[in-house]
């Protein structure tokens, strides 16, 4: 019976043990998305960064199992910096979680940078700085990296070439971002309009100035985009497939789950039969550049989140502490089952266990 | 061994060798919908010389009745719907085989196709192309609701995909216990229309995967599924059929996983550069431009 806890954990359940009586299908590989980033076909621009290592931490053993958080001082004391997931950490869809504000401003009274990393690609980090502003947290625009935010700094970092355009499936925030960084963009929400008819001699055309398409969770999605996207990729020298994130689901309501990004990151996978680069967690891309930005040590800082594909394989895949949260989408039966890979450093139910230094009850 | 180009010193040996030729469709019989040159006369000449003739199609959009329809509309009415498996057929000829109960319901995403085959099946389909009109809602205190009685979700080419459909598909997978994922097929792209290639089913099934985090049942080509069908039908060993394809990673494979001969055409999606280059790892036994070369070479003293 596959319940949900085993579905979100790492790897993909093979949907033949399901079958009680059938053969074995011929069944496709796994597109799991967690092999390390590679860039595919010959004539990409040499990237000069460090590669985004994306792989499960096999490479370096945990010698220990995940423990409850029992002493939250000397956590607290081990580390110069916080970075926080938001959705099931900080909030649950639009409501806070409890105990955040004084939580946040105590980590701050001691002298901690707090910094917050979301996967979620719909707002720019101005929207999500409103966001927290209208919950009542004081945290500022340059404190938040969003993978909209990452795949407009990713393209920076690079030197995207301001003549090339980008093609966007994905929300506002993506849009947002890239032209805050001065990026020519094609598409976004707007081409969810957009129609087409298979009909003899009709002929999709597509921008050949495009050099990356850009993809992340998009409730507009349709045929049109995946075809425009497919179309650059394809046949575009040299366009790049960089995907915001690759996230089952999340939790757009705060009742349930709902398909995520790597729904969409998926549709193109499929047409173009090529892997993406990832910017969002779990690749390490965003943690080498707040660490580069801020000047922090990776092992002064310890990660906080609620999700152990993303969030927690991001923490370690930095070579950083990390601390699971059950305020989120992990219960504790997820995290110890036999089938969870992923062992946090520690866990504890919510951020403001961090209010009461002994142990918290989980 | 390399593939060799079919040409009037290998033709007859494969031509005798053969008691049934398995076609695909688009590629090889019609792009979109023109047919491609000769086809009609050459199926005509392969029956004349007492050889069976077979469709088999990855493209889920239409039933088995409906791609008997195109054909006579096409000009080729000689073929009837028996002689034609669709994956939209093979889909529900899965329920079939492994019990399916008919109490649970199929959520479709893809076309109608699957929906009349599931019918003609005694299934009961939700879903399909009238889907593709429908939105979600994002309030915090309305759910978006799935029906419960969903037990298996069929995932096939749609060009009507959207966000409702991925996460229906994605709550019934996910939260109906036992609910079976399955693809009609895996296609990455397909010529949809005659000017240029289209994403295909391998896109909407890839969609669920990523939302799911589970691999699906595929019942259309490279799985053999279909096979035991066409065995039923005609009886010969794999051995004394030829599958005729476009495309490497489906047809061919397929036919080589069956035992069958194999024979590429160079009118869909693959090129003769595509075939040749290093790194191809799928070889057919031989290839040719187009199914109609099959005529000419018939045709030779």
């Amino acid at each position: 019976m596959l319940s949900r806890s085993v579905a979100s954990a790492v790897s993909p359940v093979s949907s033949s043990s399901l079958l009680p009586n059938s053969k074995p299908i011929f069944c496709l590989k796994t597109l799991s998305g967690y092999r390390s980033s590679s860039f595919c076909g010959g004539s990409f621009r040499k990237i000069n960064h460090k590669p985004l290592r994306m792989t499960s931490s096999n490479m370096t053993p945990r010698a220990m199992a995940t423990q409850q958080l029992e002493n939250a001082d000397q956590l607290i004391d081990s580390v110069e910096t916080f970075i926080f997931d938001c959705d099931g950490v900080i909030w649950k869809g639009d409501k806070l979680i409890e105990g955040v504000p004084e939580t946040l401003d105590m980590l701050r009274a001691k002298g901690k940078r707090l910094v917050f990393v979301t996967n979620n690609s719909t707002k720019s980090r101005k929207q999500y700085g409103k966001k927290f502003e209208t919950l009542g947290l004081n945290v500022n625009e340059e404190e938040i990296f969003a993978s909209s935010f990452a795949a407009a700094a990713y393209l920076q970092s690079i030197n995207f070439p301001k003549d090339k355009k980008v093609y966007v499936i994905g929300e506002e925030g993506i849009l947002k971002e890239l032209e805050l960084a001065g990026f020519q963009y094609l598409g976004g929400p707007d081409d969810g309009k957009r129609q087409i008819e298979l009909k003899p001699g009709f002929l999709m055309e597509h921008e050949h100035d495009v050099g990356a398409v850009v993809v992340g969770f998009d409730r507009y999605f349709n045929y049109y985009k995946i075809q425009y996207g497919t179309l650059c990729i394809r046949e575009n020298p040299g366009c790049l497939f960089i995907a915001t994130n690759r996230d089952a689901v999340t939790h757009l309501t705060d009742a349930q789950e709902w398909a995520g990004g790597g729904s969409m990151v998926g549709a193109l996978v499929g047409s173009t039969q090529r892997e993406p680069l990832v910017v969002g967690k779990p690749s390490t891309f965003m943690m080498d550049y707040l660490a580069d930005k801020f000047g922090i040590q990776k092992s002064q800082i310890c990660m906080v989140g609620d999700r152990l594909d993303t969030d927690i394989l991001f923490g370690q895949n930095g070579g950083c502490k990390t601390l699971l949260v059950l305020s989120g989408v992990t219960s504790i039966s997820m995290l110890e089952s036999p089938e969870n890979k992923i062992q946090p450093d520690f866990y504890t139910s919510k951020i403001s266990d961090f209010l009461s230094p002994k142990a918290a009850t989980v | 061994m390399a593939p060799q180009l079919l040409s009037s010193r290998n033709f007859k040996s494969l031509f005798d060798s053969v008691d049934t030729f398995l076609f695909d469709c688009d590629g090889v019989i019609w792009k979109g919908e023109k047919l491609i040159d000769g086809v009609a006369q050459t199926l005509d000449l392969i029956r004349s010389k007492g050889k069976n003739v077979v469709f088999v199609t990855n493209n889920s959009v239409k039933s088995r009745r409906q791609y008997a329809e195109k054909f006579r509309s096409l000009g080729v009415p000689s073929v009837t719907q028996d002689e034609i498996f669709s994956s939209s057929f093979a889909a529900a000829m899965y329920l079939k085989v492994n019990n399916f109960h008919k109490d649970k319901k199929v959520y479709v995403i893809g076309g109608e196709g699957i929906l009349e085959e599931l019918q003609i099946a005694g299934f009961t389909g939700l879903g399909g192309p009238e889907d593709g009109e429908k939105r979600a809602q994002w309030k915090s205190n309305s759910l978006f609701e799935h029906d419960k009685s969903v037990g298996a979700v069929v995932v096939g080419l749609d060009p009507n995909i959207n966000y409702y459909k991925l996460q229906y598909g994605t709550l019934c997978v996910r939260e109906n216990p036992g609910c079976l994922f399955i693809a009609t097929n895996r296609d990455a792209v397909g010529h949809m229309t005659d000017l240029q290639e289209w994403p295909g089913a391998g896109c909407m099934v890839a969609a669920m995967c990523g939302s799911t985090e589970r691999e699906p049942i595929v019942v259309g080509k490279p799985s053999t599924f279909m096979m035991d069908f066409l065995l039923q039908k005609f009886g010969t060993e794999t051995s004394r059929m030829c599958m005729v394809g476009d495309r490497l990673d489906t047809d061919i494979l397929f036919g080589q996983n069956a035992g069958c001969k194999t024979l590429l055409v160079l009118t869909g999606v693959t090129s003769e550069s595509n075939l040749l280059k290093e790194g191809n790892e799928i070889e057919p036994d031989y290839y040719t431009s187009t199914v109609s070369d099959m005529m000419k070479l018939m045709e030779s003293p």
